[in-house]
């Protein structure tokens, strides 16, 4: 520290951002020096009930010495401005680094590895910067908020939930379980599993899967081209939709009329689709084709797991049914608690369901059946240290308000 | 409409805007030709809206899920601040660089036309898609014109030109741009755990938000320490390239190769 003469204000700092880059570099390096030392171990948060006891400690630490030592030159430059500015840089970079290098696996013998640049939010570094982070941003709260003042609302709003946020998302990380649930329609399971540890979990429940379904946008066609592999787009540039009256055309080629269109089908005797209600139909689609001038009308099809596809073939092209993307997958399920509780609910992408603490997630489906998948996967997932981190959102949310409020105030003055 | 109608939106907006811009010279003089102008200034941008509507309508989506149609968000929105800029503060160059800007963001998408696609992939069908990415496009059209405020006010201190009052507007943008960051952050983080189970995962996109949020935050530290406002108008203007590895930058990182943000094309 280099004991600068200026005049010390509380909060101010005494020392100016030399000290403080310094500081930052010399925490960044020692967070390096453990991972060389460790060959790239990364930081072990403690589990529960550690995590919360290191919380309250670390907390006290912060009041105990923001209240008693508030004045020491010291104190004031740890919980200053010039040290959290660093220190904000010093994540920046981190996350730099984070945010360019795959998070992914490395040979465990490469510097990457060894440095844990590739696992950068799990590595000391990163730990050791965000520490002293909280400890400043921790000091400067203690400060602001005692004695308490009104006009001080914003500051407690923003940097507290911050802080909150922050500390308990990170603590919290070592309790966040997130299963996979694999179901099959007609069955029912309790059996999950953790993706990275590829172990088998029972939970406290299960889960009977009565009905997977798919619904789909319509499909469309399409001109194939075999001998680019690629689909021809036509003059409007739209991808024509199946419906009965669509017409689409193709430069100097021809066009495609469709004159009739059914959602769910399945060949006749004669080969002429007919109408079937539920799963087991596939979409049939009648179109004419108008080769300058040659004339035909045939049935396209996507087809289904029974089912080839139905293709015609216009000049060196052909004429393709593509299934609509999936616009929405869902799962109706019993969830059944061991005390003998049963719940019907319906499990869909962003709608998902909580039950004994746990939410539930449709997460994904055998893709390669498509719209007849039997299987369901599921994602189970408990946080319990979520609640601290959402009051942490809502508070800097509500601190911006002030802040947007103030600031438009301190615009009308200007 | 769609995207075949595309060009001719693109190129009748910028003639307004160019017409309009023209018709500022002799609206010095001449109170006809200022109406005129801004009246071609505004038909400009409401060009662009009006095929915004339309072009939602024709979709059956919002068309905010590819980055071109970012794109054009921007440039309807982007000369707005510069019109409200004028506005408020009687400051008049800055809509000129946001036309220029919209008409480099109308030229870009003009090249690199758009697949028209309907479908909208489940994980996107939520309420908070909307708020999430029209926060994060307005709170980037605020940066993007605190940026250029900023660039303007170093090129008037190099001439010895300063100018308060400008400072003062690119501060106010970034202020501003500032919340709305916030707000996207916040909104991204909530609807993530609705939609994947978890409000943070250090995804490539997620880790360039927090970076770009954090530049922003150490502006306005700087300021809380008083740094010299002048000084800080270099580190508006740079601090907006953070932002760009953000927003476009991302899908051509080394780390997007495991970005759960692909639909970002
Ligand atoms: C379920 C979670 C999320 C979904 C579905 C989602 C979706 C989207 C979409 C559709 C866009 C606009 C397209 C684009 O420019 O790439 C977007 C933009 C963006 N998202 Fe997310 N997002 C999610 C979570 C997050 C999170 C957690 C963050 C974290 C910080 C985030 C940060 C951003 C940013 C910075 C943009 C750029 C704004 C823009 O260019 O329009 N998103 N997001």
């Amino acid at each position: 520290m280099s004991g600068s003469s200026k005049t010390v204000k509380t909060g101010s700092a005494p020392a100016g951002f030399r000290d403080a880059a310094l500081f930052t570099f010399v925490a960044i390096l020692a967070g390096f020096g453990i991972e060389l030392l460790t060959s790239g171990g990364g930081i072990n948060v403690p589990g529960w009930p550690f995590n919360l006891v290191f919380l309250l400690l670390f907390g006290a630490v912060i009041f105990t010495v923001g209240l008693m030592f508030r004045e020491h030159p010291v104190v004031s430059w740890l919980g200053g401005i010039p040290l959290g500015l660093s220190l904000i840089i010093g994540i920046a970079l981190l996350s730099f680094i984070g945010g360019v290098l795959p998070q992914d696996k490395y040979p465990p013998d490469s510097l990457v590895a060894i440095l844990r640049l590739n696992g950068m939010f799990s590595s000391w570094p990163f730990a050791m910067v965000i520490l002293l982070f909280l400890f400043n941003l921790g000091l400067s709260l203690v400060w602001k908020t005692i004695p308490f003042r009104v006009a001080n609302l914003q500051f407690m709003l923003f940097h507290g939930g911050f802080w909150l946020a922050l500390s308990c998302g990170l603590l919290g990380s070592t309790q966040l379980e997130r299963l996979v649930v694999p179901l099959y329609e007609g069955k029912e399971s309790d059996v999950a599993y953790n993706r990275e540890s590829e172990t088998a979990i029972h939970l406290p429940f299960s889960i009977y899967l009565k009905d997977f379904q798919i619904d789909e946008y319509t499909p469309q066609f399409a001109l194939y081209d075999p001998q680019h592999d690629q689909v021809i787009e036509p003059k409007s540039k739209l991808m024509p939709e199946l419906r009965k009256g669509v017409k689409a055309e193709w430069d100097g080629l021809g066009s495609v009329t469709v004159l009739d269109y059914l959602v769910s089908a399945l060949p006749g005797a004669d080969g002429v689709p007919v109408p079937v209600e539920g799963k087991k139909g596939v979409p049939f689609a009648k179109v004419r084709i108008d080769e300058n001038g040659k004339i035909s009308e045939q049935w396209i099809s996507s087809g289904g797991p029974q089912l080839k596809p139905l293709f015609v073939p216009m000049g060196n092209y052909f004429i393709v049914m593509a299934d609509g993307a999936p616009k929405a997958f869902r799962s109706d399920v019993m969830l059944i608690s061991k005390g003998g509780e049963r719940k019907v609910q319906t499990l869909e992408v962003n709608k998902p369901v909580d039950f004994e603490g746990w939410k539930l997630y449709q997460m994904g489906y055998d893709e390669k059946a498509g719209r007849w998948s039997t299987l369901s996967l599921v994602e189970a997932v408990r946080d319990p240290w979520l609640p601290a981190v959402y009051l942490g959102f809502f508070m800097i949310m509500a601190g911006n308000v002030l802040y947007f409020w103030k600031g438009f105030k301190k615009m009308e003055e200007a | 409409m769609t995207l075949v109608e595309f060009p001719a939106i693109a190129f009748a907006a910028v003639v307004c805007w160019a017409v309009g811009s023209l018709l500022q010279i002799p609206a010095k003089n001449s109170k006809v030709s200022g109406s005129l102008s801004w009246l071609f200034l505004f038909a400009g941008t409401l060009v662009l809206v009006w095929f915004l509507a339309s072009y939602w309508i024709a979709l059956d989506r919002p068309p905010l899920r590819t980055l071109g149609e970012t794109r054009l968000w921007y440039a309807t929105l982007i000369p707005v601040v510069g019109f409200l800029v004028e506005y408020r503060y009687k400051i008049g160059w800055l809509k000129y660089y946001c036309m220029g800007l919209a008409t480099v963001f109308l030229g870009i998408n003009y090249m690199h036309p758009d697949v028209f696609e309907k479908a909208l992939m489940p994980a996107l069908q939520s309420p908070w898609f909307v708020p999430h990415v029209v926060v994060y496009l307005v709170g980037y059209v605020l940066l993007a014109a605190s940026a250029v405020s900023g660039w303007h006010n170093v090129f008037l201190n190099f001439r010895g030109k300063r100018s308060t009052k400008g400072e003062s507007m690119s501060h106010y943008l970034a202020l501003l741009g500032f919340v709305l960051l916030t707000f996207g952050l916040i909104f991204g983080a909530l609807w993530a755990k609705e939609a994947w189970g978890h409000y943070w995962t250090w995804d490539p996109k997620e880790t360039w938000a927090f970076i770009s949020w954090l530049a922003y935050l150490g502006y306005l530290h700087l300021v809380a320490r008083k740094t010299d406002s002048r000084k800080l108008q270099w580190y508006l203007g740079l601090a907006f390239f953070v932002l760009l590895v953000c927003w476009f930058g991302v899908n051509y990182l080394p780390s997007a190769q495991n970005s759960v943000h692909t639909y970002s094309g």
